[in-house]
């Protein structure tokens, strides 16, 4: 049994990778791009742990810059991935004006309230 | 007519320059009221007297039931102090009566009082009041049969030598009293909850208070060290008070007379009595042990004034002048336990303040990291000195939104976070555009 669930995970992982092999590279550095926000938020909440949450607003304006930058972005692929068919209609650049709009929104939050 | 006037004007302003009553810029009393018996005593305790004329005292002697004695007249005190030389009286004379005496140390005013084996209800109700409390049977008077003072006569070991003083250089001098101090009299015990009253002199641990011509039918009440000879007491307004079971101790009789203790092969040319109760009258009234404070300034270190405010972390110092009477002046006062608390419902900050020998007393120390309305406090209460209860309320603020410093440098990685994201994007957007 316990052979047999090891085999089932490791052909799993093998087909998720030649899936994901197959996606337009245009999305895959959107993808890049997500993992690099979550990556730094997690060094960010790592250093909050170990030092403490002194300038409270500073770590939450830290964090919620990654987090909102990620959101927009997956936004950002749902709306330009061509199999996706909810939005066949919409424009990519459209798509792409309105991240733009978002972030310039997000960023400006950010700096006033890193302090 | 009006030649008169302005002489009449310039003779009524005078007035007041000529009044030689204690005020708080000379506390040393003035006039003293001697209520006596019989004006026997007058001569009898005529050295006592005389040492009090030679420090300036304006003595006035009546009999205690003179019917024009008054302690104030229109609502003036008349005296600065008040010694009752009459143990035996039923009812004073005059507007004298217990109440009248005990609003006269209310006032701040000083008491002497001096029992006897005869002592009158009304004397030891004048002393409960005062917080000491005699022996309340009748002919009862300290008796010592091994502590007594060796006399021709067999007596009935009532006349006692007693060494046991309280140890404080400033009620009894700083000159160490060599010789016993004779007493024959009543005792009275003290209150143990009582913080005001002290024991000057005290029974030995072998003496007992009892009538010695009746027979003994159960032990006696007052005994052993717990016996007082003389008491004072400094009242909460620094009214200082003298209680004394012996008028005969104060006589010239017991001042001139020598002593030998029983069991003690020393024989004392001259007792210890008028040592002893000079020293004692010199505190009493005021002429030592007095203290005054003045000039308490705070400001923030490297500033001149003294703020309306304070803000947390500030460095701030303190001083305060504190001087002693000497009798005749105001000299400084050097003592190394004055201490000041910065206070607010407990004190965050407790320091020793440093003397220069001059009076001046500082100190400096940082505000503590917590805001709200703090007091400076000083409360001085030494053995035999009067108390200094000082009291400075000041305003602690947190810092402003602009005190703070302007980059955190705890919140680095976060700042690094944030523009990083804005760079990331800027970069990205780039990247999404043109490739392909």
């Amino acid at each position: 049994m316990a052979r047999s669930s090891g085999k089932d995970a490791q052909a799993l992982f093998q087909s998720l990778c030649t899936a994901y092999a197959a996606t337009p590279t245009n999305l895959k550095i959107i993808d890049l791009y997500v993992g690099f926000a979550v990556l730094t938020a997690l060094i960010q909440v790592v250093y909050m742990a170990l030092v403490g949450s002194f300038p409270f607003n500073s770590f939450l304006s830290g964090v919620l810059s990654c987090v909102g930058t990620a959101v927009l972005a997956v936004c950002l692929r749902i709306q330009v991935n061509k199999e996706n068919k909810e939005f066949k209609d919409l424009a990519p650049e459209r798509a792409f004006a309105d991240f733009v709009l978002c972030n310039l929104v997000l960023h400006l939050v950010i700096m006033n309230f890193l302090g | 007519m009006g030649k008169l006037l302005p002489v009449f004007v310039a003779l009524i302003s005078i007035l007041p320059f000529l009044c030689n009553s204690f005020s708080p810029e000379s506390p040393t009393d003035r006039r003293v009221l001697v209520l006596l018996d019989d004006f026997a005593i007058k001569s009898s305790h005529s050295l006592f007297f005389k040492s009090l004329k030679s420090r300036g005292f304006n003595l006035d002697f009546k009999l205690a039931d003179d019917p024009k004695i008054a302690l104030q007249r229109y609502g003036q005190y008349l005296y600065d102090a008040l010694i009752l030389f009459c143990p035996t009286i039923e009812r004073f004379g005059g507007s004298v009566d217990v109440a009248a005496i005990l609003e006269f140390v209310d006032s701040g005013r000083d008491l002497i009082i001096a029992a006897d084996a005869n002592a009158s209800d009304l004397i030891k109700e004048v002393a409960t009041e005062c917080g000491v409390d005699f022996d309340e049977e009748p002919g009862a008077v300290v008796i010592d049969h091994i502590s007594y003072a060796v006399s021709d006569i067999e007596g009935d070991h009532t006349l006692i030598a007693s060494a046991d003083f309280i140890k404080s250089d400033v009620i009894l001098g700083s000159k160490k009293i060599e010789a016993p101090v004779l007493f024959q009299g009543i005792g009275h015990s003290l209150n143990p909850a009582n913080s005001l009253v002290l024991k000057v002199l005290s029974a030995s641990p072998s003496a007992y208070s009892s009538n010695p011509s009746s027979k003994l039918s159960n032990p006696p009440s007052l005994t052993g060290s717990a016996i007082s000879l003389v008491s004072v007491v400094q009242a909460r307004n620094n009214a200082r008070i003298l209680v004394t079971g012996s008028l005969t101790m104060i006589s010239d009789r017991f001042f001139r007379a020598g002593v030998q203790k029983a069991g003690s092969p020393t024989k004392h040319k001259k007792s210890g009595n008028e040592q002893f109760l000079t020293e004692l009258s010199k505190w009493v009234f005021h002429e030592r042990g007095h203290l005054k404070a003045l000039n308490v300034t705070h400001h923030k270190v490297g500033e001149a004034g003294e703020p309306s405010m304070y803000r947390i972390n500030d460095e701030l110092e303190y001083s305060v002048e504190i001087y002693e009477w000497s009798g005749t002046n105001w000299e400084a006062y050097v003592a190394d336990d004055v201490q000041v608390q910065f206070y607010m419902m407990s004190p965050y900050v407790l320091k020793t303040l440093s003397t220069d020998k001059k009076g001046l007393y500082s100190t400096a120390f940082k505000v503590p990291d917590v805001y709200g309305v703090f007091q400076f406090k000083v409360e001085y209460q030494r053995l035999g000195y009067t108390s200094l209860s000082l009291a400075k309320q000041i305003p602690v603020r947190p810092y402003r939104h602009n005190e703070y410093e302007r980059f955190i440098p705890a919140a680095f990685p976060y700042y690094g976070g944030a523009f990083s994201m804005m760079i990331g994007f800027f970069i990205f957007t780039f990247v999404h555009l043109y490739s392909k």
